[in-house]
């Protein structure tokens, strides 16, 4: 690396690999045996502070200096910060939350690596580097996984969750092994380059990207392999802020990335759109079927990568950057708020009772929605005519909006009747805004004119989401039937799909669990802890 | 399975006995946001302490001790000492000497062997590609489906009710294609489409095809509901709601046929029958190993009865030393009647001593007495502001200028609360909600991460002022005018006669009386209900605060109080406050309205009550890990606010924790002792108490609560795994306020998570049973004894220590069955 601090574009990336060599050097200091844990923490907490500043400075650097290295490079120091963020929060959260549990220094230790590994794979241009630091994230967060050791389900969770993840790291190490032979470069940005200056991948780069694909699904916990991130609620809580805030979102970075090579490879495309508008449309509803908050909110971040993943699908990267990071930020509130549940269910149970709607007014309105979000982005300028997933988006965003719009047939007083509407009218202005701003800034902007793959995947994902408001709409009027029970049940029981998946992974690689396993300090040990 | 096998049926005990005997030992959990303490052995209380220690022990493992370890660790360190092993002994009629005692001690007993299950005799044989317990995979299944089944919070979509708990679970497992049964998926299906469908033709029918003699039956039962004790308790709630309504509720009969229809299903599945010969005889021990652990306990009690002597010795000798510093002719300046809470004790002391004694406080119960429930304007959610033991009488509202305008604003605000969390948490809108609104769950996450560095410290939001702007909060107050049904006149004269009376102030008012309920501070809490007052439903006294001051300042209301005898001085006001037990400061309430003429008795008080908070938060700093601040009022009292608004602080403050004793007497009484916020205070003086009317009330109400208090902390602690809830760490709120799970599932979890027992290092609680000391005569006291048998219970089998203080301060133990010896003797070696 040139050391040529003139150089902004040396500046930029030696600050960018200053957030993991920091992190992983406090990993490696910070948790000393020698040190007593308030000292372990102090030193934590100086380290995620000095990452975050490091991230800011690159990102500052990336503002006023955009270098090259694909059309989503700018993709880096935005998601770099957000990693050394929640690093910070987090730290600073279990600092206090821990207090006086066995391990810390344990907990220290892999916290700061897992966030090592997570922002090298962000500040990396290498390949190979990227690769092996996706893995080392995913070794270390498999220790927070089982800080608990003696929790059976903790164990069980973790051996399926290790055999997704190595099973994805094959995918990857073949897949960077077989890019380095077709283009003969490790370094992501020139692959990039590479990709958009040529007509069409060679199969082996096909091969490849699909095998990316693979490992960011099987990474990703989409189904039928999403078993291990619903089961993980046996760590602690900020365990779980970290994976669904900073690490299992990382697939997601891959393919941003690779986006030039993503949308070349249509077998991919293929896959990413059908698994991940699937698993969206799935896990959507079966979240709404849960009874525990935290798990509630697993099932919901398997929906979102699976969105998130469908939008790298469709081209619609900056969508799926924007995603990838909101989700992150609400998600780390989300767990670390989770405590919150109770009050928030006092303030639910003090609310005015949504009247239910009948099956015509929600169609309707939801018709009403449709046509008004389709003729007010034409005439804004959004290309929705034009390219089928902005259509396909148009679709979500009009069924999404629908219940801000039935606030007249609610009922409720005059402010919420006139509030509504305008809410709606607002997050869509919003979400077109914020699609015409990002994709200007990335550049991700599509080179090609949509294929019928495209059009036939939008159109897929358009269907997908309005079936999930008919299933909605049935279920809201028609609840007790017998089809809506039946359907209950299914959903309830996530299709089934962990239990036979678990059962296939006990046959390949079975394991014991000890029962009756606990956290809770035996008192017959008491003064030992 | 043939005829011969089952063996022949006494007629006298009949299944629906057993199963009646099993339910009611179930004790209920209340839901966190009403989470007061029970006792978690109350549907044992009609049986001798000993012979549940065992019974329990025997049938599902638990723990009733510390460990030997630790009373002899106290030994050493002189905690315990001998003179407290020989009185110990002493009571008991023991043969054994100290030095036996403890000679024995030195053995921790085996772990008990408690009632086998058909489950149990399936996990012996578990296959290699069965990773999970089958004990685990039964709990689970029930307690995922109990959850959908009572849950109308957290889901949106939920699973519809219309065939009971027990009909929707037979229906539903018929068509569960996830369980590892080992016969397969479609024979199961049509093994559970067999079984009966009512809970109590099924219980019948699986006891039978089991072949469980009916003198088993019942303690089958009681160890099957103790598989799924969570759940099991919720029930209980269930049901204790529905009587208190005059109603009654069966879902805990649901929960025990479908734990039982599950052995039944396993030895199918598994081809077990062959087992049940061997399992009956396992059964049938049960009696024998209760005999056993009773006397393997005998250690255990010894020990137990030893420390709960050790802290009693040194009541007992500072009640008799009781001088009188209070000199009683000198009118005080101002009258403080707090919440007989044990964090009352260090704040009432406080306040003493910053005013010189120019303060008088009283104990009383915090819900003052008032049978009200609180309906927050603009909404129709009324919450208990009482006692669990009771059912409210009257829904009190909440009004100010304008108030219906008040009302729609909130209830707009509320509506548009609602649609939100419908746009986050609906399947398809919700991912719009993330790339549209998302980030500004960023700002979110900043905020509330830095609240605790920001300068002022941000408080908590409190669910009760959701929807309000702030201005129009600080205008509401709780008023009898917006109350259900109409509270007449002379219905209130009569509450403010009765709450007066059994305060015992009833005359000498002084210029400010304070009537100061409490509630604590915490943010991201599941179980702050659980802090906050017990008497008020685990809400905060302030409504009832505020309602009996604006009931006793009424001027008609005082008229009508003069007619019956109780006159109030004009120049006497009442003012309402909130002691917060989190941070120590005390908020006071509506003082405008007071008359210019007491402004500087208002600020006089305030003075002193800022003096006490910051003597009370220096006495407490150490236990928070903030000792070095105590000769620092101002950053100590401002690191236990932001402490306390802290989204990771799982140790906001140590709760009821060190509760041991309850004292009915005089404030004159303990005025001079420091009781370290360990004991529950009651003002009482049988002297005034017109046919001891009040000493029955406080025995059959304040002293059950305290007795609920004591034995949820002590429980919490000696079995946590049992009867508390775990690791705050891995708290999982379930159906939005029903309860927690400790991870993932499992069972839902009852009492006190270990955060609130246990520092990291130690136990904060030292779990001992109640020493409740009463001043009252003997006749009075076993008067009530005689004529309430829940006091009975409660004195004569052991759950509690009751003491009478005489004329002189000298303390009297009560002998089980009657009679009283006095204490001082009784403890001598």
């Amino acid at each position: 690396m040139p050391h040529d601090l003139s150089d902004p574009a040396a500046l930029r990336a030696l600050l960018a690999h200053a957030v993991p060599a920091v992190l992983a050097l406090g990993a490696l200091l910070a948790p000393l045996p020698a040190l007593r844990v308030e000292a372990v923490w102090r030193a934590a907490c100086a380290t995620v502070r000095l990452a975050l500043v490091a991230a800011v400075g690159s990102a500052v650097a990336a503002v006023a200096e955009p270098g090259g290295g694909g059309a989503a490079a700018s993709a880096r120091p935005v998601v770099l910060v957000l990693v050394a963020l929640v690093g910070w929060v987090l730290a600073r959260y279990s600092r206090t939350y821990l207090e006086g549990e066995p391990g810390q220094h344990r907990f220290v230790r892999w916290l700061l690596g897992a966030l090592a590994g997570a922002s090298l794979v962000v500040a990396t241009d290498d390949l190979l580097v990227l690769a092996l630091a996706w893995i080392a994230t995913s070794l270390a967060l498999q220790n927070l996984l089982v800080f608990y050791r003696d929790r059976p389900n903790a164990q069980m969770a973790a051996h399926k969750k290790f055999l997704a993840s190595r099973l994805a790291d094959v995918c990857v190490l073949t897949a960077v092994a077989l890019l380095y032979s077709t283009f003969g470069t490790r370094s992501v940005g020139e692959l990039a380059e590479l990709a958009a200056a040529s007509h069409a991948l060679a199969p082996a780069a096909q091969v490849a990207v699909t095998l990316v694909a693979v490992a960011v699904l099987l990474k990703s916990a989409q189904l039928p392999v999403h078993g291990w991130l619903i089961q993980v609620m046996e760590a602690p809580t900020p365990v779980s802020a970290l994976l669904h805030a900073g690490v299992i979102n990382l697939g997601g970075f891959v393919l941003i990335r690779l986006g030039e090579l993503v949308s070349a490879t249509p077998a991919a495309q293929v896959l990413l759109v059908v698994v991940g508008g699937l698993t969206a449309v799935i896990a959507g509803l079966v979240t709404t079927t849960r009874i525990s908050v935290k798990v509630a909110l697993a099932w919901s971040t398997c929906a979102q990568m699976g969105f998130m993943a469908m939008q790298c699908g469709l081209g619609l990267y900056e969508m799926a950057l924007l995603h990838l990071v909101a989700h992150s930020l609400y998600k780390a509130h989300a767990f670390l708020a989770a405590g919150g549940t109770v009050q928030r269910s006092v303030v639910g149970a003090m609310s005015p009772q949504a009247p239910t709607r009948s099956t015509t007014s929600r169609v309707l309105v939801a018709l009403a929605s449709l046509a008004a979000v389709f003729v007010a982005t034409h005439l804004a300028g959004v290309p929705v005519l034009e390219r089928p997933a902005l259509a396909a988006m148009s679709v979500v965003v009009a069924l999404a909006v629908t219940p801000f719009l039935g606030g007249a047939a609610d009922g409720a007083g005059r402010l919420a009747r006139w509030s509504g509407p305008a809410i709606a009218f607002a997050v869509v202005v919003l979400y077109f805004a914020l699609h015409h701003v990002l994709e200007a800034w990335l550049g991700t902007a599509p080179s090609r004119v949509p294929t019928p793959t495209d059009t036939a995947l939008a159109a897929f994902v358009a269907g997908a989401f309005v079936l999930l408001f008919a299933v909605q709409t049935y279920v809201a009027s028609r609840g007790s039937e017998r089809p809506a029970r039946l359907l209950y049940a299914w959903v309830y029981g996530g299709l089934f799909l962990d239990e036979r998946f678990t059962r296939l992974t006990l046959r390949v690689w079975p394991v014991r669990i000890s029962s009756e396993g606990s956290s809770i300090p035996n008192l017959r040990h008491d003064t030992t802890r | 399975m043939t005829a011969t096998a089952v063996p022949p049926r006494r007629p006298d005990a009949s299944t629906a006995d057993a199963v009646r005997e099993a339910c009611r030992r179930v004790a209920p959990t209340w839901p966190l946001d009403r989470f007061i303490a029970v006792n978690p052995y109350w549907g044992y209380v009609d049986r001798d302490v000993r012979s549940v220690a065992a019974e329990l022990a025997a049938l599902a493992g638990v723990d009733t001790f510390v460990p030997r370890t630790r009373r002899l660790e106290q030994v050493r360190r002189g905690e315990i000492t001998r003179e407290d092993l020989g009185a110990a002994l002493r009571t008991a009629g023991s043969a054994l000497s100290v030095d036996e005692l403890l000679a024995k001690a030195e053995d921790e007993p085996a772990p008990p062997r408690r009632t086998t299950l058909v489950t149990d005799v399936a996990d012996r044989s578990r296959l290699r590609r069965e990773p999970q317990s089958w004990g685990d995979v039964v709990v689970h299944q029930i307690s995922q489906h109990t959850a959908s089944y009572f849950d109308r919070t957290q889901s949106s979509w939920s699973l519809p009710r219309e065939f009971g708990l027990f009909g929707t679970w037979r229906r539903l497992l018929a068509t569960d294609r996830g369980l590892p049964m080992r016969a397969g998926r479609a024979d199961f299906a049509r093994r559970v489409t067999a079984l009966p469908e009512t809970a109590p033709t099924c219980i019948e029918f699986v006891v039978e095809k089991l072949g469980v003699r009916p003198e088993h039956r019942a303690a089958y039962f009681g160890a099957l509901l103790a598989t799924v004790r969570g759940w099991a308790a919720w029930c209980a709630y269930r049901r204790w709601q529905a009587e208190l309504a005059g109603g009654s509720d069966d879902h805990v009969v649901e929960l025990l046929a479908i734990r039982l229809a599950w052995e039944l299903l396993l030895v199918e599945d598994h081809g077990l029958l062959d087992r049940l010969p061997a399992w009956r005889r396992e059964l049938e021990e049960h009696a024998d190993e209760v005999r056993r652990l009773r006397s393997v306990h005998d250690v255990d009690w010894l020990l137990q009865h030893a420390a709960e002597i050790a802290f009693q010795r040194g009541l007992v000798h500072g009640l008799r030393s009781s001088a009188d510093r209070v000199d009683a002719a000198r009118a005080p300046d101002v009258q403080a009647v707090f919440c007989i809470d044990v964090r009352s004790e260090r704040l009432r002391r406080a306040l003493e001593d910053a005013s010189l004694d120019a303060v008088r406080t009283r104990g009383f119960a915090g819900f003052f007495g008032l049978p009200v429930a609180h309906v927050p304007i603009g909404t129709e959610a009324a919450r208990p502001q009482l006692p669990g033991l009771l059912a409210a009488a009257i829904a009190v509202g909440e009004t100010c200028e304008h108030a219906s305008h008040v009302a729609e604003r909130r209830r707009d605000a509320l509506a548009r609360g609602r649609l939100w969390s419908r746009f986050k948490g609906s399947a398809s809108s919700v991912f719009t909600f993330v790339e549209s609104l998302g980030l500004l769950d960023g700002v979110a996450l900043l905020r509330t991460s830095l609240a605790t560095s920001l300068g002022r410290a941000a408080r908590p939001a409190r669910a009760d002022l959701a929807g309000l702007r702030a201005q129009d909060a600080s205008r509401l107050r709780p008023s009898w005018d917006a109350a259900v049904p109409e509270v007449t006149m002379q219905r209130r004269v009569e509450l403010a006669a009765g709450v007066l009376r059994s305060m015992g102030l009833v005359r000498d008012f002084a210029r400010l009386v304070l009537l100061v309920g409490h509630g604590s501070t915490s943010a991201n809490n599941p179980h702050a209900a659980g802090l906050d007052c017990g008497a008020c439903g685990g809400g905060t006294g302030e409504v009832n605060a505020r309602l009996l001051a604006a009931l006793l300042e009424d001027p008609a209301v005082r008229t009508g109080l003069a007619a019956r005898g109780v006159e109030i001085p004009a120049t006497t006001h009442f003012v309402a406050a909130l002691h917060d037990t989190t941070t120590d400061d005390v908020r006071l309430f509506d003082t405008d309205e007071l008359p210019a003429s007491h402004a500087d008795d208002l600020r006089r008080l305030e003075a002193w009550l800022a003096a006490a908070g910051d003597a009370t938060r220096a006495e407490r700093a150490a236990s928070l890990g903030l000792g070095e601040l105590r000769a620092r009022p101002n950053a100590l009292a401002g690191a236990l606010r932001r402490r306390a608004a802290d989204w990771a602080q799982v140790r906001p403050e140590w709760g009821l924790a060190g509760n041991a004793a309850f004292v009915v007497a005089p404030r004159a009484r303990t005025r001079h002792m420091d009781l370290g916020g360990r004991v529950f205070l009651h003002d009482y003086d049988w002297r005034t108490d017109d046919g001891f009317a009040t000493l029955e009330l406080i025995l059959t109400a304040p002293m059950v609560v305290t007795n609920w208090i004591n034995l949820q902390y002590y429980a919490s602690t000696v079995d946590n795994r049992r009867f508390g809830s775990g690791n705050k760490v891995l708290h999982n709120v379930v159906g939005g306020n029903i309860g927690v799970f400790e991870g993932n599932g499992g069972d839902l979890r009852i009492g006190l998570a270990l955060q609130s027992l246990h520092d990291g290092r130690e136990w904060r609680h030292e779990p001992l049973r109640l020493g409740v000391f009463v001043e009252a005569p003997a006749a009075a006291i076993d008067d009530v004894i005689e004529r309430h048998e829940v006091v009975r219970r409660l004195v004569d089998n052991g759950w509690l220590h009751l003491f009478r203080i005489d004329d002189d301060g000298a303390s009297h133990v009560r002998c089980p069955g009657g009679g009283w010896r006095e204490a001082e003797r009784a403890l001598r070696d």
